[in-house]
Parts: C-alpha cells; sequence; structure tokens
C-alpha cells in the first residue's frame, strides 16, 4: 500500500468487527460473528432471506435492538469511535444525525398524526436546533430534492393521504435532511412499483456519491445489488456467508447458498406458448370471460371529483388462458380484479362469464358463481382469519359447494394440501405460525377448494423471498397445466410475468395501453410506457457504468 | 353547485363541527320526548301521584286541569316541548321552588365538583399510565398495578370518608366536610356558578381559598375512584403506540425521549378523549354518595330527593338537564375525537 491513496480510502468510515448478537429463548445468536467495513462513497448490499439476520444487523449498528436482545460480542466502530462505549446523548446524536435508517413500508414509519413535513423539522431540530421556520423550509426543500412533486403542498399533507413511494421518499428526505455519514436503507422499496423503486434507489445512491456518504442497502433483490451497490455481503443464519466486489460475486460466487440463491432470482422458465386452438384458428368461440366497458369511479373526499380508476376497460378471456394485468399501484388493476368478483359495485360496463352477465344479476344469483370464479389475495395474512387453523381456512370455501356436489371435506383439504405442496402435518397450524410463503399457498389452496374456472391472482409473487418467489411461479404453473384454469394475473412483477402469463395488457391510469401476447410485449413494446416500465426491471447483471466504477475501486485499492 | 358539494369543499374541522351541531337537534327533540313520557309511562295518576293520597276529588281534578292532563297525549307533548323552549320545567310541589331555579341553583355546584374531579383525573391516569409504560418494571409501574386493582374495587363513599377520617378528623389539615364554602364566608356573587372562578372574578380571595379547600377532598376522592379505569385503559393504548413502528423510527432518527413519548400520547388520544366523555356524563349522577358526604347540595343529591319525594317535576327536569349535558359532552368528545385523528372520514 502507497502512501499516494487517499486517506478516504485509507481508514474505512464504519468498521463491523466480530458483532454477535443473541436474543433472549432464542436457540441461535441473530448475529454470528459478523466482520465488514466500509468505506466513504461506497454502497455495501446486504442480501439474504427472511431471518437471517439483516435486520437485526441494521439495528445493531445503531445500538438500538429491541429489548430482548443484546450485543455479545464485539464492536461497530464510527470514524474509529465506538458506538457500543457511547452514552445516551451520544448515542441520540448518532442515530439519525450521523448513522441514518431507512426502513421497510414507511407508511408504518410516519407519525399518523402529524403531518409530514413537520415530522422532518421535527428530526432536523433535533439535530441541528434552530427556528421552526428555517427548519420547515429546508424540509420542503430536502422534499423538493428527493422528488416529490409540489412540495410545498405535500410537507402539509398527512401520511395516509400519500403514496406509498411518495411516503418512502419522505423517509429518506428525514435520513437526509441531518447529512448523516452512512445511511442504512433496510429494504428500503419493499413492496414499491419497480419504476418507483428504481427511481427512490437511484435518487438515494446518488445523493450518497454526490455527498461521499456510506451506504449500505439491505435487499433480498439481487437486482438492486447488481445495479447500485459496489460490494455485496451474502446472509445467513446470522452469518456472512460471502462479502466481494458484486461484478465478482454475479460472475461466481464462491459458496453453494450464494449461487443458489443467484439461480433462484435469475429463474426465467420458458414462457408458457399458448397452445389453445382458439388462438391458433383466431376463433374465439371458448370465451369464458368477456369485460365489455369496464368503469369504476371512486369519489374523493373533501371535493367532488371522483378518481377514474378504471376508466373504460375491455379485454376477454378464454378457456385455459391467462392474461396478465401489470402496471404500476394505482393503476386501477386491483380494482379490476375486485370489480370482477364483485367485492366492488362496478359503476358501468358489462362482464359476461359464461354466457351469464355478471354485473346484472343480484347477490343471492351471483352466489352460484362464486365457486366457479375464485381470488387469491395479495396480502395472504391479512386474507387469512388468524383464529382458524390451516385445515378450517381451506375447507370453508367448500360450503359454497350445493348439497349434491358434497365431497369428503378433510379428504378435499389433504388433496388441496398435497396440491399446493404444503405438508399434511400444518393442518392445525394456525395463519401466525406459517411463512410468507407458506401463508401464500394455503391462499391459493383456498381459491382452488372448489375447483373453479377462473380465479383472480393478485400479486401472487410480490415481497416473497428469492427461493420462496421461484418455487410459488412453478407452483402455479404446474395448477394451471394440470387444472386447466383461466387466470387472470394483476402484478407489477415483470418477470413473473413472462413465466406465467400468454396474454399481457399494460395498464396506466385506470386504462388498458397496450395489449398482446407475452413474447410480443416484451419483445417489442410499442409504448412509451410500457417501454419505460420494462426497462424499470433489474437484470441481475450489472450496468456498463457500475462495471466500470468497479474495475476503478478495485484498481484503486490495489495501486 | 348543490348543497351537498358545497359541503365537500368546506375544511375538514368545520365539517366536522358543522355535522355534529346538526345532529344535536334531533338528539334534544328525543331526549324531550323520553323525559315526557318518562312521566306519562308511570303507572296511575300523575295527579293523584302529586297531591298524595290525602287529596280530595276537587283538588285532583284542578291538578288535572292545571297540568292539561285532560288533553290528548300529542297536544301535551306540544304544551311541555313549548314550555321546556321557554325555559319552564314546572313548580316542584316539594321545595315549592320552579324546578328550573332549583337546577340553576344545583347544577353548577356538581358542575364544579366534577370537572376538578375529571381534570385530576386525566392528570392522575394518563400520567401514570405514561410512567409505567416508559419505566418498566420500575417503582411506579409496580405501584400503578396495586392500584389499578384496588380502584375499581373500593365504592367511593369509603375512600371519601378515609381521607375525611385523616385528613380532618386525625390531620385538621382538611376544612369540614360541609358544603362549598365555609359557613363563615359569603359565596360570591353568581356568574358561572363556579365558585372557585366567581370568587376570582370577585376579587374575593378568602371565599376562593375556602371553595377551593373545601374541594380539595370530594375532588380528591372522585380523582382516586376513577383514575383507575382511566389508567388501566390508557396505559394499554399508550404501550402499544409506544412499541410500533413510527416510534421505534423516531427513536432511530435521534429524537428526545420527550418528543418520542409526547408523539406516542397524541396518537393514543382518540380512545381517551372517549373514555374521559363517557366517565364526565357518568359523574353527574354518579357523584351523589359523594355529594350526600361532603353535604355538597349539588344534582345527585336533588334527584335522590325528587325520587323519594315522588318529586315528578323535578325528576323530570333533572333527566332533561343531565340529558342534554351528556349530549353536549358527547358532542364535544365526537368532535375532539374526529380532531385529533386526521384520517377518519367526516
Amino acid at each position: 500500500m502507497s502512501k499516494t491513496m487517499s486517506a478516504n480510502q485509507e481508514t474505512p468510515l464504519l468498521v463491523v468487527q466480530n458483532l454477535s448478537v443473541q436474543f433472549d429463548g432464542a436457540d441461535r445468536p441473530a448475529l454470528d460473528n459478523v466482520s465488514f467495513g466500509l468505506r466513504r462513497n461506497e454502497v455495501l448490499g446486504i442480501v439474504g432471506e427472511t431471518g437471517s439476520g439483516k435486520s437485526v444487523l441494521a439495528r445493531a449498528l445503531m445500538n438500538l435492538l429491541s429489548e430482548n436482545g443484546r450485543i455479545t460480542a464485539g464492536d461497530v466502530l464510527l470514524d474509529n469511535q465506538s458506538i457500543l462505549g457511547m452514552d445516551d446523548a451520544e448515542l441520540r446524536r448518532l442515530r439519525g444525525g450521523r448513522l441514518a435508517l431507512i426502513g421497510t413500508n414507511a407508511k408504518a414509519l410516519l407519525d399518523p398524526v402529524e403531518t409530514v413535513g413537520s415530522q422532518i423539522v421535527r428530526v432536523l431540530r433535533a439535530h441541528r436546533g434552530g427556528s421552526k421556520r428555517t427548519a420547515w423550509r429546508e424540509a420542503v426543500d430536502m422534499l423538493g430534492k428527493v422528488g416529490i412533486v409540489n412540495p410545498e403542498r405535500r410537507a402539509r399533507a398527512y401520511p395516509h393521504e400519500l403514496s406509498g413511494g411518495m411516503a418512502q421518499r419522505v423517509v429518506i428526505a428525514m435520513a437526509m435532511i441531518t447529512s448523516p455519514q452512512v445511511v442504512l436503507a433496510d429494504d428500503a422499496t419493499l413492496g414499491l412499483d419497480a419504476t418507483i423503486q428504481v427511481q427512490v434507489l437511484d435518487l438515494l445512491v446518488n445523493r450518497c456519491r454526490e455527498l461521499g456518504l456510506g451506504a449500505i442497502v439491505i435487499t433480498h433483490d439481487l437486482g438492486i445489488v447488481a445495479h447500485f451497490c459496489d460490494k455485496v455481503a451474502i446472509m445467513r443464519e446470522g452469518r456472512i456467508v460471502e462479502i466481494g466486489p458484486v461484478g465478482k460475486f454475479l460472475s461466481g460466487p464462491t459458496q453453494v447458498y450464494s449461487s443458489e440463491l443467484l439461480d433462484a432470482a435469475k429463474v426465467r422458465p420458458t414462457p408458457i406458448v399458448s397452445k389453445t386452438p382458439e388462438q391458433t384458428t383466431g376463433v374465439k368461440s371458448a370465451t369464458l370471460l368477456d369485460v365489455a366497458n369496464l368503469v369504476k369511479h371512486f369519489p374523493i373526499p373533501g371535493t367532488n371529483e371522483v378518481v377514474r380508476a378504471v376508466d373504460d376497460v375491455s379485454f376477454s378471456l378464454a378457456r385455459g388462458e391467462t392474461l396478465a394485468l401489470v402496471g404500476e399501484s394505482g393503476s386501477g388493476k386491483t380494482t379490476i380484479g375486485q370489480c370482477l368478483v364483485r367485492l366492488l359495485t362496478t359503476t358501468s360496463g358489462r362482464v359476461t362469464f359464461d354466457g351469464d352477465d355478471l354485473i346484472g344479476m343480484s347477490e343471492r344469483e351471483f352466489r352460484q358463481h362464486r365457486r366457479r370464479i375464485q381470488m387469491v389475495f395479495q396480502e395472504p395474512y391479512v386474507a387469512l382469519n388468524p383464529r382458524w387453523p390451516v385445515a378450517s381456512l381451506i375447507g370453508e370455501p367448500l360450503a359454497l359447494l350445493s348439497a349434491t356436489e358434497s365431497v369428503d371435506k378433510a379428504k378435499r383439504v389433504r388433496e388441496l394440501l398435497d396440491a399446493v405442496q404444503l405438508p399434511a402435518r400444518l393442518v392445525d397450524a394456525y395463519p401466525h405460525e406459517l411463512t410468507a410463503g407458506e401463508q401464500k399457498r394455503v391462499g391459493i389452496a383456498r381459491a382452488l377448494a372448489t375447483r373453479p374456472d377462473f380465479v383472480v391472482f393478485d400479486e401472487p409473487t410480490t415481497a416473497l423471498d428469492i427461493r420462496v418467489r421461484a418455487q410459488i411461479i412453478d407452483l402455479v404453473r404446474e395448477l394451471q397445466t394440470e387444472m386447466g384454469l383461466s387466470a387472470l394475473f394483476i402484478t407489477h412483477d415483470l418477470n413473473s410475468v413472462r413465466s406465467l402469463a400468454h396474454f399481457v395488457s399494460v395498464m396506466r391510469h385506470g386504462k388498458i395501453l397496450e395489449y398482446g401476447p407475452t413474447e410480443t410485449i416484451f419483445a417489442s413494446p410499442q409504448e412509451e410506457y410500457t417501454k419505460t416500465l420494462l426497462k424499470a426491471e433489474l437484470p441481475i447483471e450489472q450496468s456498463q457504468a457500475q462495471r466500470e466504477r468497479g474495475e476503478k475501486r478495485l484498481t484503486g485499492a490495489m495501486r | 353547485m348543490t348543497l351537498i358539494q358545497y359541503w365537500r369543499v368546506l375544511p375538514r374541522p368545520l365539517r366536522i363541527i358543522a355535522g355534529r351541531l346538526v345532529m344535536i337537534v334531533p338528539q334534544m327533540f328525543g331526549v324531550m320526548l323520553v323525559t315526557f313520557l318518562l312521566v306519562r309511562l308511570l303507572p296511575g295518576d300523575p295527579a293523584l301521584l302529586m297531591l298524595g293520597n290525602m287529596a280530595t276529588e276537587e283538588q285532583i281534578i284542578s291538578l288535572r286541569e292545571k297540568l292539561g292532563l285532560n288533553l290528548s297525549l300529542y297536544d301535551q307533548f306540544i304544551q311541555y316541548a313549548g314550555n321546556v323552549l321557554h325555559g319552564d320545567l314546572g313548580v316542584s310541589p316539594f321545595t315549592s321552588n320552579p324546578v328550573a331555579v332549583d337546577l340553576l341553583e344545583r347544577a353548577p355546584a356538581t358542575l364544579e365538583l366534577i370537572t376538578y374531579a375529571m381534570l385530576l383525573t386525566i392528570l392522575i391516569g394518563v400520567t401514570l399510565a405514561v410512567i409505567s409504560v416508559v419505566r418498566p418494571r420500575g417503582p411506579i409501574d409496580y405501584g400503578s398495578r396495586v392500584y389499578g386493582l384496588a380502584a375499581g374495587a373500593i365504592p367511593d363513599f369509603w375512600v371519601g370518608l378515609l381521607l375525611i377520617y385523616f385528613f380532618f378528623y386525625v390531620l385538621g389539615w382538611a376544612p369540614a366536610p360541609f358544603g362549598r364554602v365555609d359557613a363563615m364566608v359569603t359565596p360570591p356573587p353568581t356568574v358561572t356558578g363556579f365558585y372557585t372562578i366567581d370568587s376570582l372574578l370577585a376579587g374575593d380571595f378568602a371565599a376562593f381559598f375556602s371553595a377551593l379547600g373545601r374541594l380539595l377532598l370530594p375532588v380528591l376522592t372522585l380523582a382516586i375512584v376513577n383514575a383507575g379505569a382511566l389508567m388501566k385503559m390508557t396505559k394499554t393504548v399508550f404501550a402499544d403506540a409506544y412499541r410500533s413502528e413510527f416510534i421505534r423510527h423516531q427513536r432511530a432518527c435521534g429524537l428526545s425521549e420527550r418528543t418520542i413519548v409526547r408523539s406516542a400520547l397524541r396518537n393514543s388520544l382518540p380512545p381517551i378523549i372517549t373514555l374521559v366523555g363517557f366517565l364526565f356524563g357518568f359523574l353527574l349522577g354518579a357523584a351523589v354518595l359523594v355529594e350526600t358526604i361532603f353535604s355538597w347540595g349539588g344534582l345527585g343529591q336533588y334527584a335522590v330527593q325528587a325520587v323519594i319525594n315522588s318529586d315528578y317535576p323535578a325528576l323530570q327536569g333533572f333527566v332533561l338537564v343531565a340529558a342534554a349535558f351528556i349530549l353536549v359532552v358527547y358532542l364535544i368528545v365526537d368532535i375532539l375525537y374526529e380532531l385529533a385523528d386526521p384520517r377518519i372520514k367526516v
């Protein structure tokens, strides 16, 4: 090492030495001997599945573990100062001042009864003091810098009035307003639209680079790592399995687990080629579902206007066919799904299912159709009754069957568990005892219980771990080929669309912009918006610029 | 633009208040109907009941005439409603005062008592709840748990008697438990009916301190008994808020503990407001035992007297005033509740 190297690169900004964390009553440590360093102007990605300890790590770095957890060994040094030796006042200055955390699910992180502007002001004044008026001006400035349109007005909004992406920007503004030295982003873009995710991460990483901050991006999306990070650490069961430059990791991980993750994330199963005869002949004789000029309006509180959530949408679906509705949140895709199963009343339009008009019929008549039309809900945990065991949850829809069709309930539940590949021992488990992937499967089993002809899948793959997501995609594909289901996929996960759907409709502002066979849409999108959407999907490979940056850093370190 | 369109663009607080105020009209009408029917539904002839067994036939007939009992039910109600709107609640045969005059004299006594009791209840209940959540397993936490158990089980008159025994009889710190102000001191001229406020307005400090001293023990009694319930509920709500994601995030942002507690408390306000409103309305009648022990001469005592004496106009008047009071309290609660939580749709 020569002396020409800059001081910045010589002394890491943040050093974690053999950090171990134990929670009361846990049989293994949540963090086990974790060590790494973070330099200025460096972005470290930490990747791991649920339970790998990555969020515990973020909290431990701020010395902010929950009550029953404690650091049993090791140290965390920020600028050569141990944070474990700090008193309360120093810790308070550290948190949010020198080390800022951007958490998951921004809407839950914001005080629901305070305007977002005053929440940012609160943070700024806790660290820098100053008058409310100047702090407010700075907060509005910062909101503008994180890409919020009309920051003056937005600063006066309450969190529930903001979209998820907007709330996430507010949380980023809250973190950035104190100009911290290190930014910790803990799954900061989970559940956001791909386009928003890219914007938010671009913004975060660019601001970190502008100011020469260190950033730790905790995620389970390897696309994010490939795109934004310089270094990556793979975590499993509280340990860092592998750590190194992103380029090197992507071209050849050294550990078995790392390569498993990488493979699962890259899963691009060959698209299902539609073989239905109707398609080839062009005769739509077996049309199962026909939606014509569907419109759904919601009134906006405090005004006389309405949101045109669904604005004159038409499409049709043949038996055994799968259509994907893609678009960002707020594009109206979930609303369409809920109108089809009559969870929402439709403003106008016509929905014909197997020759029957669904919109016009009474609730009693529609009940007969419910068993043929089912829905898999987006958030399985919220959609499952927490006080019911799996057997009752899956058995419940069987009550929709008429007496003549009545089946041996226990037997059918076992079949369904089998179909969604859940072990039979789970029949007595309650929803909170299941993992997110298992909950999704129970949700799917519920929808399949009555052997429906048509199923609406609302975001079946969102917010799942890399490997679980791949498993769910495989499961749905198998079920479809076995049962000949027609399905409507509502998603913003383009990767899964490619693996699951025959046709794609791209939605925006309640309208269908572009429609076509999946391959065509992905290969040659016509609309500008579709192109943006496709571009926002982060491939698991480094961009040219990122690769060059990596090489420069590498030579810089070796010089 | 139609009316509904004007309505939708009003600022939120205005919509909340206006909406609630409109509701009070049918509610008051309902209350009048119920108090009217209350007497009508009683078994027997009201005139006979009022006059007692010794009444002569002529007396009964003339009273029936006077009370308008010979009119149809509908006309009687119209007459009653008209009287009430003009402030005429009838004359109490027992005190031979107009009921409105009696109530106006006694209502402020009870209101002063329960207002101060409520303020102290909030102070004790919320403070204990906050401290025991912020410092779990501390002395206040354990003490408040014992208190929470005990407060639900101890009757108020017993607490009152204990306080009188120790602070008046044994220690001699508190003034005698007889009325709202010392017999040697003239009550201040009535402005609000609250002696503490009226005496200050009149600049009469002797009356002020005397009234304050007399308030001490009954207010303490009511607060001790009622703060337990408020504390327990606040503790649950506040503990939830205090452990929520956004509070953890505020801590990660380095906000001071003071700010964090304030923010969690601000978020726990809606249920606290509801319970305080309920307790306030409840105390109006429920303070009667405490009023009796301290010879307070309040509404509760008046109502009990009216029941004992079969004094129907007085009882009717009390129910009307109590119902109106509770309506107003709930109106304020509803308004505050919606103002406290910006997420509630109006």
